[in-house]
């Protein structure tokens, strides 16, 4: 009997260390859970309204206070400069689509494919989606010339028959941003919609959140036919948006891939750039997950280590895939032998900013593969926090020598000039704040975690007895 | 439009006026004087939309070459080469260009003014009758042989009409002057002239239709002389106007912008120019056979070959090529001139063209023909005359000096001292049009029109195979209350009374000039003719000036080669390691320093924009410690400079060079303060003939551990591979 | 009388290996590096100067610049020929089909890229896409004090901050002289009038004229055995040959 009654206290243990691991196999009541969520939302400590107001500041004098003085006074206050007609605006645009699409990736994908450790972060990556996209745009912006005049690059019909240059790439750019920026919000909505519900349901009356919430619920009961309606939807959007993901960075890579220039008609860009956007975006989701899970109330019990191994081994995934692409791009071409892409590819390793381009390969590569094989290493918030970042540094730099230190060398020898930022640098430090503004505030007002989610994901997971196995069991609820 | 001129007539008779205003001067000879009123009252030749063009002389420096300035609505818009005159043939050089940007130059002297204290740039503005009082009174007060008067190098009415008051009251000579004559050495040119062919004149090197040039120094592509007629010359002999291609090379110590478009540059060592052109003479008259003319019958080539670091098979290489070519012609100029030797250098040069019968020959050297209305060649003061005129200013033996056309103040060697000898002068007046260093150091500042505005002439000295007189006048109306400094003269002398108002008793300024070249009336063989003034000279207007229609270029003669030349070993001044080769900047030469445009045109062989710099060999860097972009001081005998570093791959590892143009101390906003002046290191060595021996220095350089960055068109890492790595 | 809007008419027509009309011939062997063209092409179009900082920078406004090169070592160095580059006016130009705003356009009339100003929104693309680097962007509202802009030239626009700019072979002038030689009924002869560059050129070493006229005296210069155009292999067809120099 002894023996019985130590295999049932193993059995416990067993299920007791299934339940602690895995968010599936650990419901709570619904009532509770939906509460912690809202408590998640409500419980705001003063900590976050001083970070919320330098951020604030720092928005309104970096991003928007400097943006103004560079619309009035041109952009020589900038350091761009021939050649290196695009700087770090440009960087940054890349940059910030790169973030904005893991968001995606995971969510989309990841549902595509039933991927179960998906469902506590999915929101939290979609919102990274829309916020990203959003200082894309005000990057790509801020690089014009004349940015009031932007929406002359609209199709708008006129009476003056003007009308944009669809052989641009810049305007299949446009396009493809707007169309991703458009359906990546609807998708960060349709799902939304039964959190908002579940909110405007225990938000007091008479408050300014509870319109906000019955505004934008739209009357979601939670029928059976609404959830049919929005499962299709969801469905529909969740396979529609992967090909927009995939090609708006390829289209983004066309704006190198192209022009004329040595270093930039590359055959490889569009995957390259994707998988380097993936990349920084995973990295970002890390860091997101990290501070979400240690800042705010309750979500320990959502966020767990199983889900940063899934993402750790998603980053090392894609790490490895990125430096394929990058080894590809390299060889062929200095196996083109063009005398100015050898210069070029000479001047990445062994010009000034040399440093830069061994960084890019040490923090994208090397970091990444001396960490994330270990499953423990990779299961601790702070550890794939760190490697995150120095991931999204090293695509920064990736992007920073294609763009301003690429354009340094060209055809005409006697025109190579080296390109030192001005006003952008506090443009982009201005993006940064923003964005971090942007997912506080929405962390605030915004379930952060798809609740309905994850509650049907535990009802569709139970430990099943099978002999004297405990094993995991998921039942199909679509 | 009214009902008998209907807006269709209007547009035919616009379109009929595009059509033929090619050149429009408005001036029939009705219409002796444009009358300088706003726009607003618009002349009858002038149409909205259309331009009017107006032909005068360009006045960035001494060449006289024509121009056409497009003007509309009264702006001067483009200053176009006249196609019909003799010097330039409807081109013009990159100063010329940038004439605008003085005439519209936005710290242009305004007002007449008087300045509380010399150097104090406090003005008190005058009206022109207190001004005109002022020189009045100047001219009764101060005993003639007390006034001086120093004016640019431009041989013009105003020096025809000064000298005239000048002998009138019996004042002395006025003086003529500028630091490109200085740099030019044009007093050597013509005494080297007179030396060999007994007559003192400008020599006219035929370079079209030579097949081979040799130049010792002259800077001819850049500033030497008249650039625009010998740029034509150099372009038709490279395209083959004697019997192909021909060839170029060049003796100078640094690869100036003439030296980069030679076939050959020798970097010879400097102020053995002479020696190298006597021995290339020695073996040219061997490899020629005949009897061995006495002006190389002494010369050691291989002493030659020692002395120049030009190795000995070189000369020979070069005295063969120089024997053998159809029409060789060998041309002495700039730095090669400013040596202790430069005089015998000329000689030795010269006599080079009388080797090889290149005197009065297609493809070589001839005389340029004397202006109309010259008795004979005049040439600019040289530093000799200079120097003793500052002697004489500073034993206070003038009382009243007036300044017009230059400014000595930075022109001049600072050791001469010419701005404290200002001290012992009690009145100083200026004429300048901008307030540059000797403006400042005036008592008063009667400002001159700026030379669109102007009328005038001025006699072509070299450039042009024709006898030319150009002619200038306004092409748009005075922008600012200034006065022609003649009509200043004239009035003033009226004032004065006695024998200047005798002398100069002309209604104004373009009277005067009728009263002159009335003397061209009538002749016969002039690029058009008039049988009376007012006709003669709204032609003079139209055509922008008057020319002969044939060559007038005399041969010299003389027995050149009949006795030896002998040049000894240039002195230089100074301790230093290095010797100091300063050129004239090609893009700014001595006065276009205030010109914003000007300042932007890139140097032509290093790129440098707004600032000047100091040549250095790379290897000569490296041995110093310093690197491009560091500030080094320099020190010759007579003064210091501090400059910055431009590492120039094309310059003896022992010699370093330094543009002039830059370092003004005043002359506007654009001048102001920017890089360093090498003037202030020149000493007071002269050569044979007066001029400035410039190049005839030695200088110690010295790191001061400052930097600034020089800001340069090329890329340092693209032309120089700086910053691209180690391999490639 | 109905007004239709056909948006095919506006739409760029991107012929491969369009014939040049307006072409230009440079004579390295005769270029002097003087810099006239340079000082002539900024009074004439207005160009702005940008001060020595922003010049220094790679930030200077010339439509049209004098590059050289060194080669060997003292004393043996030599330069190379001055080479003045300027819009090469290609036939199959890579700036015009990047721009989105079709500011950067092919005229059919004249057979060159234009730059339309006011229809530029500064995005730079063609000025990163043209190989030989000539695009000039304002990269402010640089200051013409006070009365210089007297001297501006009212047939050239003046550009403000944000926009693209390059030399247009003097767009202006050519437009004047058909004018004229319309009024007269008749063609343009050769020679006739000349972009500010070869007007100034002292040398006379840039040539200007009709490309598609075999008697023309720059077709003529451009079939020499020394004629070669500046980046060739990248099939851009410039109007501008150039002539190589010893």
């Amino acid at each position: 009997m002894a023996s019985t009654a130590t295999h049932h206290d193993h059995e416990q243990d067993h299920i007791a260390h299934l339940r602690e691991k895995h968010l599936m196999l650990d419901p709570l009541p619904r009532g509770r859970m939906n509460e912690m969520v809202m408590e998640s939302m409500h419980d705001t400590s003063w900590k976050f309204w001083v970070v919320f107001g330098i951020l604030s500041v720092i928005v309104a004098v970096f991003l928007f206070g400097a943006w103004g003085y560079m619309i009035a006074n041109g952009l020589g206050v900038a350091g761009v400069n021939r050649p290196s007609y695009w700087g770090i605006f440009l960087v940054n645009t890349v940059f910030w689509i790169g973030i904005s699409h893991a968001g995606t990736f995971i969510s989309a994908i990841l549902r595509v494919f039933k991927a179960e450790f998906r469902r506590p972060f999915t929101r939290a990556a979609e919102l990274m989606t829309t916020f990203g996209l959003v200082q894309a745009g005000f990057s790509i912006f801020m690089h014009m010339g004349r940015v009031w005049l932007s929406y002359w690059l609209m199709p708008i019909p006129n009476q003056r028959g003007l009308w944009p240059n669809f052989h641009s790439p810049l305007s299949w750019d446009l396009l493809a941003i707007t169309t991703y920026l458009l359906s990546s919000t609807m998708y960060l909505f349709l799902p939304l919609i039964p959190d908002l519900a579940m909110a405007r349901d225990r938000t007091p009356d008479g408050t300014w959140q509870k319109t906000f919430y019955r505004v934008l619920a739209l009357g979601f009961r939670g029928t059976e036919g609404e959830w049919t309606h929005l499962r299709h939807a969801m469905n529909i959007f969740a396979f529609a948006i992967i090909p927009v993901m995939f090609s708006v960075h390829t289209i983004v890579s066309w704006d190198c891939a192209a022009a004329t220039r040595p270093g930039w008609n590359s055959t490889i860009f569009g995957p390259y750039f994707v998988v380097g956007a993936l990349h920084s975006g995973m990295g970002a989701v890390a860091m997101v997950l990290a501070v979400v899970q240690s800042r705010m109330k309750h979500m320990k019990y959502f966020i767990r280590g199983e889900h940063f191994d899934a993402l750790g081994m998603l980053m090392l995934l894609v790490s490895m895939t990125w430096a394929y692409f990058f080894f590809n791009d390299y060889m062929v071409q200095w196996y083109g032998g063009d005398k100015w892409t050898q210069q070029l590819l000479h001047f990445h390793e062994a010009g000034p900013l040399g440093w830069m381009w061994f960084a890019m390969l040490i923090f994208n590569v090397a970091i990444p593969w001396a960490t994330l094989w270990n499953k423990k290493w990779r299961s601790n918030p702070w550890l794939l926090f760190g490697v995150g970042l120095l991931i999204n540094f090293g695509m920064w730099f990736e992007r920073y020598i294609i763009i301003p230190i690429s354009l340094t060398i060209n055809r005409m020898p006697f025109t190579w000039r080296m390109y030192t930022p001005g006003v952008e640098i506090y443009l982009g430090i201005g993006t940064v704040a923003f964005f971090i503004l942007l997912y506080m505030g929405a962390s605030r007002l915004i379930p952060l975690i798809p609740v309905w989610e994850v509650q049907e994901g535990q009802m569709a997971h139970s430990l099943k007895k099978y002999g004297r196995e405990t094993v995991v069991t998921i039942s199909e609820l679509e | 439009m009214t009902e008998h001129f209907s807006r269709r007539d209007f547009l035919k008779l616009a379109s009929v006026g595009a059509a033929t205003s090619a050149i429009l001067t408005g001036c029939g000879p009705a219409s002796r004087y444009v009358t300088r009123e706003p726009y607003i009252q618009m002349p009858e030749y002038t149409y909205n939309g259309q331009s009017t063009h107006y032909a005068t002389t360009c006045r960035e420096c001494a060449a006289g070459c024509g121009l056409v300035v497009r003007t509309m609505q009264g702006r001067a818009l483009k200053v176009e080469g006249n196609k019909n005159h003799p010097v330039n043939l409807g081109k013009t050089c990159v100063r010329g260009q940038a004439t605008l940007h003085g005439l519209y130059n936005p710290d242009r002297v305004q007002e007449p003014a008087k300045q509380s204290k010399r150097g104090s740039r406090d003005y008190s503005n005058l009206d022109w009758d207190a001004a005109i009082g002022v020189v009045a009174e100047a001219l009764k007060n101060t005993k003639p042989s007390e006034m001086a008067f120093l004016m640019g190098m431009a041989p013009d009415h105003l020096f025809d009409l000064v000298s005239d008051l000048a002998k009138a009251i019996g004042a002395p000579a006025p003086i003529r002057f500028g630091a490109r004559g200085m740099f030019e050495a044009r007093a050597t040119l013509s005494k080297a002239t007179e030396v060999l062919f007994g007559q003192a004149a400008m020599p006219f090197f035929d370079m079209s239709k030579a097949d081979l040039t040799f130049s010792f120094g002259a800077n001819f592509l850049e500033t030497w002389i008249s650039p625009v007629a010998f740029t034509r010359g150099f372009a038709n002999m490279r395209r083959g106007g004697g019997h192909g291609r021909g060839t170029l090379v060049h003796f100078e110590s640094r690869m100036s912008q003439t030296a980069s478009k030679a076939d050959m540059w020798i970097p010879i060592k400097p102020g053995t120019e002479g020696l190298v052109a006597l021995a290339i003479g020695r073996i040219a008259a061997e490899a020629r056979g005949g009897v061995m003319p006495a002006a190389f019958a002494d010369v050691g080539v291989e002493a030659a070959a020692k002395a120049s670091g030009v190795h000995a098979e070189k000369l020979d290489e070069l005295g063969k090529l120089f024997a053998s070519a159809g029409a060789a012609l060998a041309i002495p100029g700039g730095a090669a001139l400013g040596h202790s030797n430069g005089l015998e250098t000329a000689e030795a040069v010269l006599a080079l063209n009388a080797l090889v019968g290149g005197l009065g020959r297609a493809g070589g050297m001839y005389l340029t023909p004397l202006a109309p209305m010259q008795a004979e060649y005049h040439r600019p003061a040289n530093l000799k005359e200079m120097a003793a005129f500052v002697e004489k200013l500073k034993g206070g033996e003038v009382k009243t000096l007036f300044i017009h056309g230059v400014n000595p103040v930075f022109e001049l060697p600072k050791s001469l001292g010419f701005e404290n000898a200002l001290k012992s002068v009690p009145t100083v007046i200026s004429f300048a049009t901008f307030p540059d260093e000797t403006a400042v150091q005036a008592d008063y500042v009667f400002p001159d029109h700026h030379s669109l505005e102007s009328w005038g002439y001025q006699r072509v000295a070299a450039g042009s195979a024709q006898s030319a007189l150009s002619g200038a006048q306004p092409t748009v109306s005075p922008y600012y209350n200034t006065r022609a400094t003649a009509d200043v003269f004239l009035a003033a002398a009226a004032l004065a009374g006695g024998k200047a108002a005798e002398a100069l008793s002309f209604k104004d300024e373009v009277e005067f000039i009728q009263s002159k070249i009335v003397a061209l009336v009538g002749e016969s063989d002039g690029f058009f003719s008039a049988p009376e003034i007012n006709t003669f000279t709204a032609y003079f207007q139209q055509y922008g000036g008057w020319w002969k229609t044939v060559d007038e270029l005399s041969t010299p003669s003389g027995d050149a080669l009949g006795k030896a030349i002998q040049v000894a070993e240039a002195k230089f001044a100074g301790e230093g390691e290095f010797y100091f080769h300063p050129f004239v900047s090609p893009v700014l030469a001595e006065a276009g320093a205030n010109k914003p445009w000007l300042q932007e045109v890139p140097d032509p062989t290093t790129t440098v924009m707004w600032s000047s710099w100091v040549e250095i060999h790379p290897e000569t860097a490296h041995e110093l410690g310093v690197d491009n972009d560091d500030i080094v001081l320099i020190t010759s005998e007579a003064g210091a400079v501090e400059a910055v570093v431009y590492k120039y791959p094309a310059i003896r590892p022992d010699t370093i060079a330094m543009p002039f143009g830059q370092g003004h101390t005043a002359y506007g906003r654009y001048a102001e303060g920017r890089g360093a002046n090498p003037a202030d290191l020149f000493g007071e060595q002269v050569n044979g003939a007066g001029d400035l021996a410039f190049a005839g220095m030695r200088v110690k350089v010295e790191k001061t551990g400052k930097t600034y960055p020089l800001s340069r068109l090329e890329s340092r890492m693209g032309v120089y591979g700086e910053a691209l790595g180690e391999e490639h | 009388m109905t007004t239709e809007l056909k948006i095919s008419e506006i739409s760029a027509n991107f012929a491969e290996g369009e014939q040049g009309k307006w072409g230009m011939a440079i004579d390295m062997d005769i270029c002097t590096g003087c810099q006239a063209c340079v000082a002539a092409c900024a009074m004439e179009n207005n160009v702005p100067f940008v001060g020595e900082a922003d010049s220094g920078y790679g930030r200077s406004m010339h439509w049209i610049r004098t590059e050289r090169f060194w080669e060997g070592e003292f004393p043996e160095i030599k330069m190379t020929p001055y080479q003045p580059v300027l819009c090469q006016q290609c036939g199959h130009a890579p700036c015009e089909p990047v721009c989105p705003a079709f500011a950067t356009v092919h005229s059919q009339a004249e057979a060159l890229n234009l730059q339309v100003y006011n229809r530029c929104v500064g995005t730079r693309y063609c000025a990163n896409n043209c190989p030989y680097q000539v695009r000039s962007f304002n990269w402010r509202d640089y200051e013409r004090p006070e009365p210089l802009p007297n001297q501006l030239n009212p047939d050239v626009t003046v550009r403000r901050r944000g926009v693209m700019e390059k030399c247009t072979f003097c767009i202006q002038r050519i437009h004047r002289a058909e004018d004229v030689a319309k009024s007269e009924g008749r063609e343009v002869a050769d020679g006739e009038f000349a972009p500010a560059c070869a007007q100034a050129c002292p040398a006379d070493a840039i040539v200007f004229g009709r490309i598609d006229d075999p008697e023309s005296a720059v077709s003529k210069m451009a079939r020499g055995a020394r004629g070669f155009h500046l980046l060739e292999e990248l099939g851009t067809l410039p109007a501008v040959t150039y002539l190589k120099g010893g």
